[in-house]
């Protein structure tokens, strides 16, 4: 897709490597960004975007390659370097205080003052100015503190404030990893407000349904190199992700047929702090999914259920007995198990080895009383390894050393020791590659064949919808319509969601 | 084999330190010299032993120091007022029942509530340093020389050669080694230092393995207090000053994580150890107290700044 315009692109890399101790992590990249453009940038985790992003924020020199801005050559030796060029790297962990304004943390490090004090009347002024040009209304109210902001809005600060440093490449790393449906959407258009007074933008994702919405080409990242460009008029998914992982992929996963026999779980009436009178059950071999958007209290549910959050009332029965639920070891007890939703914060320990994290639930398995037994210990994560296709080199490696779908592969398959008769998975692909996601989803219908009963909360809707047997639309603490999974469409469940028809 | 590898440089240091005191005090490395040494570690290896816990949950401690003064002061009060050997039967449960008390305290609320181990711990130093100056007008109390079996735990020789107090110590150090290293109860600990979100959705029981902690902990200084009074002759209600801040110094010299979740007993050990060698050093070659301090204070630094590398 070659332009035999005059005026040269905004930004050009040609021929891009660099290798860390003989290991290729960027392997010949090329790649064009017009001004007013959104172009998409898509790899599996792995495929260089992280390094890729490095170079261009000056935290990497690269071996070989150049870069080229307005038709210049130009060398980023730091973060200086990247300012000066015009590039701007907004982070998926943001990086405001937030204590302080949006203006002050737009013009944080560079206030405006008199007399070498702080000028709050002009810094205001600017800020409002600022955002009304850019057409950022969403932040418009300038004094507010940016705690009290949604991370979408937060994500704005962060750009008006790269603008304000007259930035013109902003290089976005996954924004929308943490936003509801609703948020992404009002990011989408700030974008698209942005795009069309001419700035540039590399948008770095795994979502191929936002490149369709947003971007108007996509380059494919693998291993390190540039596989291919696309225009996204006519976008053709299925050799996107044949780029992406070098083979052939099914787009859409397959649902594992219901074996449903009697019920596994059966939640009556439950309520907690955010849950409000939840009903349902969910049989031996199937899975029954929860649609909802981001915040919409499912993650509160199976808290509820698992016995983190107290609950106020209702009844819990496991294979037709009721169980009391003080706490998790009540709930892993009773053969609930729940894989929460953030894997770092809730599920793993990161300091510290496969081995610990495999063995963690199972520790009476390998230790009476004082007596490690270590042989038995390896069993087990060896087990789990070989059973889940786990990629380890090492089992005493640190876990943090392991790709997202490996320690996702490892908090499920590290359960199946003793396999529970409830599992709940919550955003149980959240973060990981495409690859691994069909693994995962492999191992949950695998697992369901066998007669588990899996609950799967889930915001990726075409997620829910594909792989459950039946599915629960839930939305504030609620379960606002349960059904089997072919009475849904896509449609359906957002016009549910978002309260465009009643229920 | 691995945990060998990681104690290598401290062992490495240890070793140093002992070769470059031999230089400036010929009869440094004299058994005799050694068994003084060893004696001399006791009491901060046995308090360092349960910061270790502590601070591998994520905790701190700074009421230990101020606790074996009040564990002192109550156990030699039991011993004087009650009548011999019964006097002893009382006294020592009763100084580690005042300690388990204070634990129990300090694991309670640093696991039921959001308050700062750091805070909880320094209000709890003040209690017992006042409860401590409550006996005896603060003054010290004297032990009478009837009281054999107890002035033999601070004083005694095994055969005539090894010091009770250096015994004792390493009971402990097995059994607290053991305990970290080969129970689920380690393991617990290790998973809630490193991610207590985590070990909590894992069904570890976090609030009462936190608790037992903070108990453990108290004992060691308990026991510590009880060596201390029997080695003065005396409880002193003012004693322990300071000693949390070496307890806490050993454990992170020993490659203790400040952050939790990272750290051995045996490291610990070691790190007692060289900060003892430096201490009796130091001493013996003559230097200065105040240089002391100083070349102390640059001694953890360097220590913490290696290991933080080595982190990385």
């Amino acid at each position: 897709m070659k332009t035999d315009t005059e005026i040269p692109p905004l930004l050009r890399l040609q021929g891009i490597r660099k290798s860390f101790g003989g290991v290729h992590a960027l392997a010949g990249v090329d790649f064009e960004l017009r001004a007013g453009e959104i172009h998409a940038l898509l790899g599996e985790n792995g495929a260089g975007k992280t390094t890729l992003i490095k170079v261009l924020g000056g935290i990497h020199l690269p071996d070989a390659g150049s870069i080229v801005i307005d038709g210049e050559e130009v060398s980023i030796r730091g973060v200086v370097d990247a300012d000066r060029c015009g590039i701007r790297i907004i982070h998926q962990e943001l990086s405001l205080a937030p204590n302080l304004s949006i203006a002050e943390n737009i013009y944080l490090g560079r206030e405006p003052h008199r007399f070498g004090l702080l000028d709050r009347r002009t810094m205001y002024q600017q800020a409002e100015r600022l955002v009304a040009d850019l057409g950022l209304d969403e932040i418009r109210q300038v004094r507010a503190e940016v705690s009290q902001l949604s991370v979408a809005h937060q994500q704005l600060v962060e750009i008006a404030r790269a603008l304000s440093a007259k930035a013109r490449i902003l290089v976005l790393d996954e924004p929308t990893s943490a936003l509801s449906e609703a948020e992404t959407e009002a990011l989408f258009a700030a974008l698209r407000r942005l795009r069309s007074q001419g700035v540039g933008m590399i948008y770095i994702t795994h979502r191929l349904e936002e490149i369709a919405r947003l971007a108007d080409r996509v380059t494919v990242l693998r291993d390190g190199e540039s596989i291919g460009t696309q225009g996204t008029t006519d976008l053709d998914r299925t050799q996107l992700i044949r780029w992406m992982v070098g083979r052939d992929v099914k787009d859409h996963f397959r649902r594992p047929t219901s074996h449903a026999t009697t019920p596994a779980l059966e939640v009556d009436g439950l309520r907690s702090a955010k849950v409000h009178g939840v009903s349902f059950e969910v049989r031996h071999g199937e899975i029954l999914g929860f649609a909802g958007l981001v915040g919409s209290g499912r993650s509160e549910m199976a808290r509820a259920i698992f016995g983190i959050d107290p609950v106020h009332g209702g009844q819990i029965k496991v294979d037709g007995r009721e169980v009391t639920i003080n706490g998790p070891r009540d709930a892993l007890d009773a053969g609930i198990v729940l894989v929460p939703e953030d894997r770092k914060l809730q599920g793993l320990v990161l300091s510290q080895s496969v081995t610990f994290n495999a063995t963690l639930p199972w520790l009476k398995d390998w230790i009476t009383g004082c007596m490690p037994n270590e042989s038995k210990r390896r069993e087990i994560v060896e087990r789990a390894i070989r059973t889940f296709g786990i990629k380890v080199a090492d089992p005493q490696q640190t876990i943090d050393s392991l790709s997202g779908g490996n320690q996702q592969k490892l908090l499920v398959g590290r359960w199946m020791e003793h396999p529970p008769d409830v599992l709940i998975l919550d955003e149980p692909t959240r973060g990981v590659d495409v690859g691994a996601r069909e693994e995962i989803f492999d191992i949950i219908g695998s697992l369901v064949e066998s007669g588990m009963a899996v609950v799967l909360i889930s915001s990726d809707l075409g997620e829910v919808l594909n792989l459950s047997n039946r599915v629960a639309v839930y939305r504030d603490g609620r379960i606002l319509r349960m059904d089997d999974a072919d009475q849904f469409t896509s449609e359906t469940i957002m016009q549910l969601l978002t309260g465009t028809e009643a229920a | 084999m691995t945990t060998l590898k990681r104690m290598l440089p401290l062992i490495i240091a240890m070793v140093a330190l002992l070769l470059v005191f031999r230089i400036f005090v010929p009869t440094f490395l004299d058994s005799g010299n050694l068994l003084d040494l060893a004696q001399q570690i006791s009491i901060n290896a046995i308090l360092a032993f349960g910061m270790t816990l502590v601070i591998l949950a994520c905790g701190i401690d700074l009421s230990v120091g101020a606790l074996l003064a009040l564990v002192g002061t109550t156990t030699v009060y039991f011993l004087t007022t009650g009548q011999t050997p019964l006097g002893l039967l009382l006294a020592v449960p009763a100084g580690l029942a005042v300690a388990a008390l204070f634990g129990l305290g300090n694991g309670l609320c640093a696991a039921k509530t959001r308050m700062p181990p750091f805070i909880i711990t320094l209000a709890t130093m003040l209690i017992a340093r006042g409860a401590a100056l409550r006996f005896n007008q603060g003054r010290p109390m004297h032990i009478p020389d009837s009281q054999e079996l107890f002035l033999a735990l601070g004083n005694g020789r095994l055969l005539g050669v090894v010091p009770v107090p250096v015994l004792v110590m390493l009971m402990l150090f097995a059994m607290m080694a053991i305990l970290l290293h080969r129970t689920r109860f380690g393991q617990h600990l290790y998973a809630i230092g490193g991610n207590r979100e985590a070990a909590h959705f894992t069904g570890i029981p976090v609030v009462r393995t936190e608790i037992l902690v903070y108990v453990i902990c108290s004992l060691m200084a308990g026991i510590a207090g009880m060596i201390h009074a029997s080695q003065l002759y005396s409880a002193e209600p003012a004693s322990g000053v300071m000693f949390e801040l070496h307890a806490i110094a050993a454990v992170v010299v020993g490659g203790t994580s400040f952050t939790g979740g990272r750290g051995t007993m045996y490291g610990t050990l070691l790190g007692a150890i060289i900060i003892g060698i430096l201490d009796k050093g130091l001493n013996q070659a003559g230097v200065h107290f105040s240089l002391q301090y100083i070349i102390k204070g640059a001694v953890i630094l360097g220590a913490v700044y290696i290991d933080v590398r080595r982190a990385k």
